[in-house]
């Protein structure tokens, strides 16, 4: 958790002083920087021409590039994640409380969308919006939401059997009120680990789209892998430099959402 | 007998519905398979011609009958592209996937569940720790950047082991390290959580307390953690089978993901009808094999 949290901060302030270059130093509101392309320092070597990490395939300095990418995917990763778990909470909450039809129909849309690769239901949803980041967007929360209704189902069932929650219907709470006051706190803990767990899968999974040439931006971590990967021979260190930052930052997601659970879950230990 | 035809049923009917979304999900969606064959100067005549001669310019519902009864007589068409046998394609490209996924699989379970009881029994001391550690780090590798790594290291630099491609047992060492790692991590986290779940439960004090040797305390608590075990094996073994799309690209195997992969990008509907069909029969299969599998381990399951 400690290791967690600094690692975590470190990312944040790296993507903070990004933003500060970006709009203040470099460029401004209304023009942000992007980083230059210079042909002529393709894949410099780190610490050569100035440049600490060195240039990537099109002679933009790999720091530069890797941070426009650090913003891109975390900003990326809060948005979706944010989404497939409202979605994931309210439709699971539902399923507990409706009808045995409707409870088999959500069964068979959580059934399909595990059977489908997620590639192929965002190259499908690519194809009808365009490769943008609205897309991107809008693919990962259809495949995302499922894993969140399945633990907001198995939740909401154990709440719904608490005796406080008993007294609240008892007193005529209405549903909807219900939902927001007693539901919602009481399986937020669980829902708040699952997302912090949940962020990192989100910028693994829009790496791996970028990768297969499926992301909303030339700045995705993936969409560079994929690249770097033609040029492994001639300059390993933009592979090697991208891998590691991007476990940090998982490793980082993943010690703080453990170290969350042992928290929120004393039993546990 | 009826529990079984029930089961039977609802695959049957799960692997109707995806077949029938992916029929009109793939045709919905934009592109068109025939501007791919022709290239993008083919005249309209020439274009009509072609979707003529596919049974594609037959109205939707039309092509969905035929693709219906052809299926059910066993014959799954042939591909837009090259023409070729659906049914030889598949034949073809299953054997590596099925191998990767009969290798990979097994191997990371038996070390995931052997170094999660290890893990367990030696809670919270050095072993334990390193392990913890060592599996997030496997886990914090995404196998797209895993693979470039492992690539540098033993084929470039070390140069023990072909970059790419697939033919030889050489050739299948690098994928299936890149598969065991995250794997194995995530059983191992799985293993050592339900050990240390069922260590403290009553009937093993009853057992330690009437005399059983540690190993045969072990051996039984195995047997209670394993249809825990087995569950994420077979959602493991389902996701290998239908074969690893980034995997397969990455090291150029011939294989279903590869297939997949392929076929969405050409447009090539009866492949993509063929593969989801296929995986969509794998996952139904494996999750009854290891239902019946857990309902023999541990009877209660079947109460519920």
């Amino acid at each position: 958790m400690k290791y967690g949290v600094s690692i975590l901060t470190l990312y944040l302030v790296w993507a903070l002083l990004w933003f500060f270059y970006k709009y203040l130093v470099k460029g401004s509101f209304f023009t942000p920087y992007i980083p230059e392309m210079n042909l002529e320092m393709e894949l410099a070597a780190p610490f050569s021409h100035g440049l600490i990490l060195g240039a990537d395939l099109m002679g933009r300095s790999l720091l530069e590039v890797l941070s426009a990418g650090l913003s891109y995917s975390l900003l990326v990763a809060i948005v979706v994640t944010f989404f497939t778990a409202s979605i994931g909470m309210t439709i699971g909450y539902l399923s507990v409380k409706a009808n045995s039809t409707f409870r088999a129909l959500f069964d068979l849309v959580i059934n399909l969308v595990f059977i489908f690769p997620s590639i192929l239901i965002a190259i499908m949803i690519m194809a009808v919006s365009g490769q943008s980041l609205k897309g991107l967007i809008f693919s990962l929360v259809v495949t995302g939401w499922p894993g969140y209704a399945k633990i907001a189902r198995s939740e909401a069932k154990r709440v719904l059997s608490l005796t406080y929650v008993e007294g609240a219907k008892a007193v005529g709470m209405g549903e909807v009120r219900m939902f927001f006051r007693i539901i919602i706190p009481a399986i937020l803990p669980v829902m708040i680990v699952n997302m912090v767990l949940g962020i990192s899968g989100v910028i693994i999974s829009e790496a791996a789209l970028g990768f297969l040439g499926l992301g909303g931006s030339p700045y995705s971590w993936g969409a560079m892998l994929s690249a770097s990967k033609t040029v492994l021979l001639e300059a390993p260190f933009v592979a090697i430099v991208l891998s590691l930052t991007m476990a940090g930052l998982i490793i980082g997601l993943n010690l703080f959402g453990d170290g969350l659970r042992d928290y929120l879950d004393p039993k546990e230990n | 007998m009826n529990r079984v035809f029930k089961k039977i049923a609802y695959a049957l009917v799960t692997i109707f519905l995806a077949i029938t979304t992916i029929f009109f999900v793939i045709r919905l969606a934009p592109g068109d398979p025939v501007e791919g064959i022709l290239g993008p100067k083919a005249t309209g005549l020439e274009i009509l011609r072609v979707k003529k001669q596919l049974g594609l310019d037959l109205s939707l519902s039309t092509q969905y009958f035929i693709y219906i009864k052809n299926l059910v007589q066993g014959d799954m068409g042939r591909s837009l592209f090259g023409a070729k046998n659906i049914t030889t394609l598949l034949t073809e490209r299953m054997k590596p996937t099925i191998i990767l996924a009969c290798v990979t699989v097994p191997i990371s379970a038996l070390l995931g569940t052997f170094f999660g009881f290890w893990a367990g029994v030696r809670k919270s001391r050095t072993f334990d720790t390193f392990s913890r550690l060592l599996s997030l780090f496997a886990l914090s590798f995404p196998i797209f950047s895993l693979a470039p790594l492992l690539v540098y290291i033993f084929a470039i630099k070390m140069n023990w082991l072909p970059v790419s491609e697939w033919g030889d047992f050489r050739h299948a060492i690098l994928p299936a390290l890149t598969l065991i790692i995250p794997l194995s991590a995530v059983v191992m986290r799985v293993a050592r959580n339900k050990y240390l779940e069922e260590v403290h439960t009553q009937w093993v004090m009853v057992s330690r307390a009437k005399g059983l040797s540690e190993m045969a305390i072990l051996l039984r608590l195995l047997k209670v953690c394993l249809p825990t075990i087995l569950t994420v094996v077979s959602i493991q073994l389902s996701v290998v089978i239908a074969g690893t799309m980034i995997t397969e690209t990455i090291f150029d195997i011939p294989g279903m993901g590869s297939l997949l992969f392929e076929g969405i990008q050409n447009r090539d509907y009866p492949i993509v009808q063929a593969v989801i069909l296929y995986s969509t029969m794998m996952y139904m299969f494996i999750y009854f094999l290891i239902d019946f599998v857990n309902e023999k381990l541990d009877p209660r399951i079947q109460v519920e």
